[in-house]
């Protein structure tokens, strides 16, 4: 009777269907299995089979999942690890996601390595020549075979190349944790100087194309400014966050411009961007220079690296244009080739004589890494070849850019913080309701008043996953205080009901419309304390603000009416 | 029931001393805060989230003397400002924590193996920020404390439409914010953004017991009892507030792991305790010499 005439009220069955609407917004499958695609590598085997990188705002439970590879199930990530690792070069994989079947070929990671002999090879050239033929002389192309030495190359299939796939354990809601909860990079960066609007957004795409060129696609970058934009502005910087285990160099990347710039002279021969059409990234044409190799020195290791790009014919010009004032000397020219990554050299070359005044299209770039053993020399080189290739393909950003901020949490120790976090609010407010039940001294009390507690922490996180909203350790806290003022306001209409008992001269209606009345203001006064809070610190604190306000308002608007309605009905009795 | 109506009685008998030792407190407690601005410059001690600098979080499985490594760092490198503390979790150390301002990661990074601190890659956390970032973020959020305050006065002043009410109201929430920073200061706790966020936490807290009060006092008089009945029964429901507030805020800053939470927790409870006294004998006794006065009785 009690239980069908509360269930009835208007209120309460608000809150209910609230409730279930919070269950298809957060969407928990305690049971998932399989991996969940973060993103795909460009040319990745992934790729070529077919799989689409998934946008970055995608929902958690709207990601493709794997859940077999060559039919054997994968329920998590150790299984994923353990079947990729069995995989032989140029094997067919079969692969079934949640949405369709599809099939890669597991690409061969070769090693290159230029050996200290030399071999005769053929190749077929088409020339053009002269001939008499019947009397008439005619130009036509012949195909002849020459003969041509060059270093020996030694080609290893050393396993294969990684599919492609950016995967993480498969989502058991639609929950985002935040950086802090889940591990990753936070960078903030801001611009050297007052930019437009226009350059800010222009600055957002290239850093999002720099990390999806370098292999990264679950990023978010934003624009963040520490004051509203009806207020002036304020400072800007732009906010990337990187989630999972990050390398270093990624935050390098980050922090550079990116000016790019090949000088003889004093003269800009070519620039990263538009004046490069092709850069090479394949083992044939890209890795450690075979020519320089690795030597030791006072310092430690040092090792080169080298890979060839294409010029446009126009910075092909220029440069035949540039070196054609030149003069030789001995085999090489007068003037170096000078490469500058954001002002500083990276490396200068000799310009082969032969080039003089040639327009050529072809040409390689070159620099290198150091270390302190060869191994470390030659890894250093490579990553500084990585982050070269991706800054010429990008081209430049518009002004430079300053890291102001880096934030690089362990995964590991995010997820700690969660769990103890759980725990410390279960724990609290399992506290809350043992001194509710010593005030009231009734148990029923305490019920409604936890009821409406998990309810409000519920719909907030549900509020949350329908805006994609990362919970993370500010939102938690966002929520502990939302709470806090939710059981308060609770016992303010838990004590005008009671008191009720041993006072007539107001109806319940009278006294509720009381209770709502400390409600409302004390709910403004906390909404209005939070709202400078959304842009201070460059909006790191807007986690904080946002949750809260989320949090309160929901308490007011749904679950305080309908606890003033349970409250009332178990009263009556 | 004999103690509980002895409190009343005394509370009752009593409420002006009550309200001239609140506002003996926060003299104190102004005093305190300004001796440490004279001496320092500073009302408290800014964590490196507001000054710039490297946060450093790591793991570790068994207990680290803390005070020895900030002294062996802090030897090594004199030029920088390092501070080493330790989270623990029910008595157990889970993880330390190095604040350093004025040294690099890299420095930072070579530095703690070779004092027993093993890095495992992947593991350990480290947040870095610049000073000039540092110093905005410290302006920008007093700045938002300071509007916080503004729009919070406001939303008093037309909650009751009564200019003397609501600064009470106001002016026991600043006696609470006051009283809090300048512990915090004795405790030698270095604030970061999160404390920022816990102080305005706590102008929610404060305000709210005090709106119950003045609600109660000022627009019940229909209710009947004289101005101590009204507050009497606020009394109750006020302590109920701040107490279940107060628990979970206690059970937050011995159980947490994180260090974020547990200095919001820490102002929190700091904050609570003075809110009990900034409500119900600052508020409660000068509105209660108001209105008698007003109503000439």
């Amino acid at each position: 009777m009690e239980i069908k005439r509360m269930l009835t009220n208007f209120r309460v069955i608000i809150l209910l269907i609230c409730l279930v609407l919070g269950l298809f917004a957060i969407n928990p499958r305690p049971w998932n299995e399989g991996v969940a695609i973060k993103s795909i590598a460009r040319n990745s085997s992934a790729e070529l089979g077919g799989f689409e990188n998934p946008k970055a705002n995608l929902a958690p439970m709207a990601r493709e999942r794997i859940i077999a590879m060559n039919n054997k199930p994968v329920v998590d990530l150790e299984d994923y690890f353990a079947l990729t690792s069995k995989l032989e070069p140029n094997q067919t994989v079969q692969i079934k996601t949640n949405k369709g079947s599809y099939r890669l070929v597991a690409k061969p990671k070769f090693l290159v390595t230029e050996l200290n002999e030399t071999e005769i090879i053929f190749v077929n050239e088409t020339v053009e020549v002269n001939e008499t033929i019947n009397g008439t002389l005619v130009l036509f192309n012949k195909t002849i075979t020459r003969e041509l030495e060059q270093p020996k190359i030694l080609t290893e299939i050393i396993g294969i190349e990684p599919l492609g796939f950016s995967v993480d354990n498969a989502p058991k809601s639609n929950l985002r944790k935040g950086l802090d909860l889940q591990g990753g990079t936070r960078v903030l960066l801001k611009p050297a100087e007052e930019v437009s609007s226009e350059t800010m957004s222009l600055m957002i795409d290239s850093l999002k194309e720099r990390l999806n060129v370098y292999g990264l696609g679950d990023i978010v970058v934003t624009e963040v400014s520490d004051s509203p934009a009806f207020l002036g502005g304020g400072n800007r910087f732009i906010l990337v966050e990187i989630a999972g285990a990050t390398e270093d160099e990624v935050r390098d990347l980050l922090g550079k411009q990116g000016k790019f710039e090949a000088r003889i002279g004093n003269a800009s021969v070519f620039k990263g961007g538009n004046d490069v059409t092709y850069v090479c990234r394949t083992a044939q044409c890209s890795g450690l220079d075979p020519n320089r190799g690795c030597g030791q020195s006072q310092e430690g290791w040092g090792c080169s690296f080298m890979f060839s790009i294409t010029l446009s014919p126009e910075a092909a010009q220029r440069q035949a244009d540039l070196t054609d004032n030149l003069f030789v000397s001995g085999d090489t020219l007068s003037e170096q080739l000078v490469l500058y990554l954001d002002d500083q050299e990276v490396d200068r070359l000799s310009i082969a004589a032969d080039l003089k005044g040639r327009a050529v299209t072809d040409i390689a770039i070159t620099g290198g890494g150091q270390g302190a053993s060869e191994q470390a020399a030659m890894e250093d080189a490579l990553k500084n070849m990585k982050r070269l290739q991706t800054i010429l393909i990008t081209g430049s950003l518009p002004v430079k850019i300053n890291v102001e901020r880096i934030d690089n949490i362990s995964p590991t120790l995010g997820k700690e913080f969660l769990s103890n976090a759980v725990y410390v609010g279960l724990f609290a407010l399992l506290a809350v309701a043992i001194v509710l039940m010593l005030v009231y001294r009734k148990v029923v009390i305490a019920f409604p008043i936890i009821f409406t507690a998990i309810s409000e922490i519920f719909l907030t996180l549900a509020m949350a996953a329908l805006i994609g909203w990362n919970i993370d350790l500010a939102a938690i806290a966002g929520i502990i205080l939302a709470i806090g003022t939710g059981v308060n306001d609770q016992v303010v209409i838990t004590d005008e009901a009671i008191r009720r008992e041993s006072d007539d001269a107001y109806n319940w209606k009278e006294r509720i419309k009381r209770a709502f009345f400390i409600i409302f203001s004390a709910y403004l006064t906390i909404v209005v304390a939070m709202l400078p809070l959304l842009f201070a610190g460059a909006g790191l604190l807007k986690g904080f603000a946002i949750t809260t306000i989320l949090a309160v308002t929901i308490g007011v608007l749904i679950t305080r009416p309908a606890y003033a309605a349970i409250v009332q009905m178990l009263l009556e009795k | 029931m004999g103690i509980k109506d002895a409190l009343l009685k005394a509370y009752d008998v009593h409420y002006k001393k009550f309200m001239v030792f609140s506002f003996l407190l926060l003299l104190v407690c102004i005093i305190s805060l300004g001796v440490s601005y004279a001496r320092t410059g500073e009302l408290f001690q800014k964590g490196v989230s507001l000054k710039g600098g490297i946060t450093m979080t790591i793991p570790v499985d068994q207990s680290v003397d803390i005070h020895s490594l900030e002294s062996s760092l802090s030897s090594r490198y004199p030029s920088a400002d390092i501070g080493v503390r330790e989270i623990t979790e029910a008595g157990v150390s889970t993880a330390i924590i190095v604040e350093a301002s004025d040294i690099s990661v890299e420095d930072l990074q070579s530095a703690l193996p070779e004092l027993g601190i093993a890095l495992e890659e992947g593991k350990y956390s480290i947040e870095s920020m610049g000073s000039s970032l540092g110093q905005r973020f410290f302006s920008q959020t007093i700045k938002s404390l300071i509007y916080a305050f503004i729009f919070m006065a406001i939303v008093v002043f037309l909650t009751f439409r009564s200019i003397i009410p609501s600064s009470f109201v106001i002016l026991a929430a600043v006696s609470d914010i006051i009283s809090t920073l300048a512990v915090i200061n004795l405790l030698g706790m270095k604030m970061s953004t999160a404390g920022i966020a816990a102080l305005l936490m706590l102008i929610g807290y404060s305000v709210d017991t005090d709106i119950l009060l003045t609600t109660k006092v000022l627009k019940r008089k229909g209710e009947g009892g004289t101005v101590f009945q009204r507050t009497a029964s606020a009394l109750r429901t006020g302590l109920t507030m701040t107490i279940t507030a107060l628990v979970a805020s206690i059970i937050g800053l011995i159980f947490t792991q994180s260090d974020i939470i547990r200095q919001i927790m820490t102002i929190t409870t700091i904050g609570l305790i003075f809110d009990i006294i900034y409500t119900w004998f600052q508020n409660a006794g000068i509105l209660r010499w108001y209105m008698e006065r007003k109503n000439g009785n």
